[in-house]
């Protein structure tokens, strides 16, 4: 993809850096001193028992969570208490949610131009073109005009992916993005998110899809109740796991 | 049971309604045939309908009414885009024309003193004015209640809970007593405006519960997906949230039009010349005293069901609408 192509040079900027992050829910601590930092064009994917808080600690980095400790640097625009800095971070990332989340009063089409338009002001038709471009690429340029309720799952979190990209983010979340899809639908999303991986599109993704794991990813973390317990290479993580919770958690999900 | 009652009744009630009734004529004594006496409708449909509002003028009268029509019937026509283009700003123009109109002398007309506006065609007009205000201040009222600022949240609970707690009749009662304190002394606040005020505010406050029932029907995740989008609170607000809960709450919405519409007969309090106290006054000026309440309230009655039952087969028919649209 032209936006995020990525140079050489670039490959060993930090475009997230994580340091002792550490968020509560009242009394409880759901992240532990996250440290974690990922650099351009780096895809991670990260996996855990539910409610390990691997959710919590992606939607940190757009800040649909706040945290309480630590810092979260994104692009080089420090998270504060700040609503200009928040916006300003929430366009370099997109995120694709479990439950799709398209607005469904509004046609695939509207979907997909509401942010160009709205957020960086785009005329319409610029709007519109792009984002029958990136339809295309997700393989239903001819659903442009239903609304979100006519189509599949699959369909639906294809058009999801498209409606971020159409945002020129730099970075993309993902959360559990098949675990709401028939088994029959998690391909075709799993197809357009490899694609886009090999792009070069920076990635976090939360996911239990071991397959996209080891296709794609420069880097597994397991996360467990809070904290980050392991992170390695694919081929390391799950032929040589280094930490006993890590092998019971690879056991239960690679044998069901 | 209920047919035996209604076989023996209905023959003479349809006689005594329409076959022996009396249609024309000018004044009582034309009420020569046994049935109801329809003349006193006749010879009073003009104050019924435009309350004192001078013969010369209705037609300004008839072209708001016109007007309100062209803005229904062309936004259910319109493409969805248009609509928004169009159709809004103009139904929120529309009680503005309507005062510039019916006043005239903001445009070169003749003025026309509110004390000379009255009947059905006020009636009408009040309260598609203040519905059109309570529809976007009602949801204002809602989304304070929720928010986490502590000054809009109370305000707006102390406003909504106060004007959906009080009765409409205390609340006119305010209107024309109380109102008139909060603007500077020797200004003379027009009757038909304090009306007005009460009507949408007390409307805000129904609206309000309205879209409350709307807007937590709204996922979590219709907010998130528009924060990643980078989407800011007024335009997630008006893009993503508002349409939505309007789309849910559409059945209760239409609802609380009929009642509003209901409402509005209630300006007979403050002595606005309005259909039921048209027919009120018909019925005391003493040409009539003949005693014809009952075909007066009939008309009345008529009227009122006509337009609460085409009200709600619009409902129907929107509803119907909206559901081909679901997922
Ligand atoms: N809004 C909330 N209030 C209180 N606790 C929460 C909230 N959201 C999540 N949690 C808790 O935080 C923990 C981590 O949640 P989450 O990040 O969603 O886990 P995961 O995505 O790994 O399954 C869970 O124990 C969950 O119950
Ligand atoms: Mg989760």
């Amino acid at each position: 993809m032209h936006h995020s192509a990525s140079n050489p040079m670039d490959k060993n900027q930090e475009i997230i850096t994580i340091c002792d992050l550490n968020k509560w829910y009242g009394d409880f601590h759901v992240l532990k001193n996250i440290n974690l930092t990922v650099r351009k064009g780096e895809r991670i994917v990260i996996c855990g028992p539910s409610g390990s808080g691997k959710s919590t600690l992606i939607r940190c980095i757009n800040r649909l969570e706040e945290f309480q400790k630590g810092s979260l640097v994104v692009d080089g625009v420090e998270m504060i208490e700040d609503v200009k800095n928040i916006e300003t971070i929430r366009r370099e990332v997109g995120m694709v949610f479990q439950h799709f989340n398209l607005f469904p009063h509004l046609t695939i089409l509207e979907n997909l131009c509401l942010g160009p338009i709205w957020v960086h002001k785009k005329p319409k038709a610029e709007a519109e073109a792009t984002a029958m471009q990136y339809l295309e690429r997700v393989q239903i340029p001819d659903q442009a005009n239903k609304y979100p309720g006519q189509l599949s799952g699959g369909q639906q979190q294809r058009v999801a992916i498209a409606r971020s990209l159409c945002m020129h983010p730099k970075i993309m979340l993902f959360d559990e993005p098949t675990s709401a899809l028939d088994p029959e639908m998690i391909k075709e999303v799993l197809d357009v998110m490899i694609e886009l991986a090999e792009e070069g599109m920076t990635m976090l993704c939360v996911t239990h899809e071991m397959g996209f794991a080891k296709k794609v990813a420069d880097r597994v973390i397991f996360m467990d109740v809070g904290e980050i317990v392991e992170q390695n290479a694919p081929n390391q993580f799950f032929t040589n796991p280094q930490v006993d919770r890590t092998q019971k958690f690879l056991q239960q999900i690679l044998n069901h | 049971m209920i047919i035996y009652v209604l076989a023996n009744i209905l023959p003479g009630l349809i006689d005594w309604l329409f076959i022996s009734a009396n249609w024309i004529g000018e004044t009582q004594d034309d009420c020569t045939k046994e049935g109801a006496c329809w003349v006193f409708v006749n010879a009073w449909s003009q104050q019924s309908i435009y309350g004192s509002y001078p013969t010369d003028e209705l037609w300004r009268v008839n072209l708001c009414l016109a007007l309100l029509t062209a803005i229904i019937v062309s936004s259910y026509l319109l493409d969805k885009s248009l609509r928004a283009k169009i159709s809004v700003p103009l139904f929120l123009l529309f009680p503005f024309i309507c005062i510039l109109l019916l006043d005239g002398s903001y445009i070169g007309l003749e003025k026309i003193s509110t004390d000379f506006w009255g009947g059905f065609s006020l009636n009408v007009l009040l309260a598609a004015a203040s519905i059109i205000i309570a529809f976007p201040l009602g949801f204002i009222w809602a989304l304070g209640r929720q928010s986490h600022m502590p000054f809009a949240r109370s305000v707006s609970i102390v406003l909504i809970e106060f004007f959906r707690g009080v009765p409409v009749l205390a609340l006119f009662f305010m209107g024309s007593v109380m109102l008139p304190l909060f603007f500077p002394e020797g200004t003379n606040v027009d009757k038909l405006l304090r009306v007005w005020i009460v009507l949408i505010l007390f409307m805000s406050g129904y609206m309000a519960e309205v879209y409350r029932g709307g807007l937590q029907a709204i996922p979590h995740g219709q907010y998130e997906a528009a924060d990643s989008l980078g989407l800011g609170y007024w335009q997630k607000t008006l893009l993503i949230i508002f349409p939505q809960v309007v789309k849910i709450s559409m059945p209760n919405i239409l609802a609380t039009f009929v009642m509003l519409f209901k409402n509005t007969t209630f300006l007979l309090i403050i002595g606005i010349f309005e259909m039921l106290s048209t027919t009120q006054t018909a019925l005391s000026n003493s040409y009539w005293l003949g005693g014809y309440a009952a075909e007066g309230y009939i008309f009345v009655a008529i009227v009122f069901w006509t337009c609460c039952f085409g009200m709600s087969m619009l409902a129907a028919s929107i509803e119907r609408q909206l559901d081909t649209v679901k997922r």
